[in-house]
């Protein structure tokens, strides 16, 4: 049961992130300005604290390669991501001291990093030219800034998604 | 480092370093046909993406016919204006086409600007907005093929990439995967001049066309199309106007800067050409 709750899930925040690739970028004082969402993998990093990082991971995979042939010019970028990332989130919360604000902080941090590892793939693969302090201040900071706001939205979800199996457990 | 990341974990990233590149230089090279394993996985992708965005689309919808009711009357007015116009048009586009036929005839030449066209509906954007990739609601069993040009009402704006079943994956001239081998004509004075798409310049948000003989005397406003003389494009399709022509690095050719008719940020239906076979014999 948990299992397809969180599927469905990880399917809507796809189809969200879609819908806000819908209204990005924005025309700022002459200026292209992006926020990207990244509601699918901050679900998927809530879930590998609150559900299993193997379910996690397998969210990832699954979701990555849907990505990557639906709507990818490059193959691999997010399922290895999804993945590589859900690893680097066990292991910085080994690190930190586990509470809401440090788990916010880690996760946001993974957001924008992500978003820094998919911008040095093309780079390396000669797909795009920004420079990169274009990219910081255009693109990494709006997009932090949009994730942060969606955050605790993601976060409630996954919260919420966590408790299915145990209510049922206490009804039977 | 022991303690962060174990052995086992390690190998595992090293593994998927190892596959991540393999799928790179499986996706990056020239292919012209698409897996079934591909088309399978775009269209279920395609398929759950409609059932949820139908209830959002729904939604949406009513806000959109209610916005544009305000301004239907006046719509209404200019649009019976130019209908009253459309059996006059209708009658000269009929006599020009036949007139044409005839000329060709008389010539003994086939034409490279015939092709079917085949609508289709924008379903999604990439969400990492780096490439402005796009897919389509219409694939493979409506005909349409990898290579093909895809166009809005402005301008031509991409290429299909991936034919699936039911959808199809375009990538924007934008990009530089697209543009390989795309040859062009440019009008200057009723005289074609030709030249190669190199690259789009997205600090200016211009593209790049090279290889212009030099002297060819190309000037600001002329205007661009394709030149059906590489791949599957007809002839004839506009792509923009020239906004800047300068010599090359070398002083051999020239380089213009051109301006896409189409706007890249804002694409909602598109149009699919099928070249038909006769065209590409010459």
């Amino acid at each position: 049961m948990k299992a397809i709750i969180i599927f469905l899930f990880s399917l809507l925040f796809m189809y969200l992130d879609f819908l806000f690739a819908e209204f990005s970028p924005v025309t700022i004082s002459g200026l292209e300005v992006y926020f990207v969402s990244r509601l699918l993998l901050m679900f998927v990093l809530l879930i590998s604290i609150y559900v299993s990082p193997s379910m996690s991971a397998f969210i990832g995979i699954v979701f990555g390669l849907m990505l990557d042939v639906y709507i990818g010019s490059v193959y691999g970028i997010h399922s290895f991501g999804m993945v590589a990332f859900v690893a680097f989130m066990h292991t910085a919360f080994r690190v930190f001291y586990k509470d809401f604000v440090a788990m916010a902080f880690v996760i946001l941090l993974l957001t924008f990093l992500y978003e820094t590892y998919i911008y040095f793939i093309y780079r390396l693969l000669d797909l795009v030219y920004m420079p990169i302090f274009d990219y910081l201040a255009l693109r990494a900071a709006p997009s932090l800034l949009l994730n942060a706001l969606l955050f605790f939205f993601v976060f409630v979800t996954a919260l919420k998604t966590s408790k299915v199996r145990n209510n049922l457990q206490s009804k039977y | 480092m022991n303690k962060l990341f174990n052995r086992n974990k390690m190998l595992m990233i090293l593994f998927g370093i190892i596959v991540l590149i393999l799928l790179i230089g499986f996706s990056m090279g020239d292919r012209d046909s698409t897996t079934k394993a591909e088309q399978f996985t775009a269209d279920a992708t395609a398929g759950t993406q409609t059932v949820i965005g139908a209830p959002l689309n729904f939604v949406s919808s009513i806000f959109s016919t209610i916005s544009k009711s305000f301004g239907a009357i006046e719509e209404n007015e200019k649009l019976k204006a130019k209908l009253d116009m459309l059996p006059q048009m209708e009658a000269d586009i009929e006599r020009l086409e036949a007139e044409n036929e005839e000329l060709r005839e008389a010539l003994d030449v086939s034409s490279k600007r015939e092709y079917d066209t085949t609508a289709a509906r924008v379903i999604s954007r990439s969400p990492d907005q780096w490439l402005n990739s796009f897919t389509i609601d219409k694939g493979e069993k409506d005909g349409l093929t990898e290579g093909m040009a895809v166009m809005t009402t402005e301008g031509l704006i991409g290429t299909v990439r991936r034919a699936n079943g039911g959808s199809s994956y375009i990538e924007m001239l934008t990009t530089s995967v697209s543009q390989n081998n795309l040859s062009v004509e440019i009008m200057h004075d009723d005289t074609p001049v030709y030249g190669n798409v190199s690259r789009y310049d997205n600090e200016r948000n211009l593209l790049v066309v090279e290889n212009i003989k030099n002297r060819s005397g190309l000037e600001k406003g002329d205007e661009v199309f394709t030149s059906g003389l590489v791949g599957d494009f007809p002839e004839g399709l506009i792509i923009g106007t020239v906004v800047e022509v300068e010599n090359d690095e070398y002083g051999l050719s020239q380089n213009a800067y051109v301006q896409l008719k189409s706007n890249v940020d804002d694409i909602d239906t598109v149009f699919v050409l099928k070249r038909s076979p006769e065209s590409t014999e010459d």
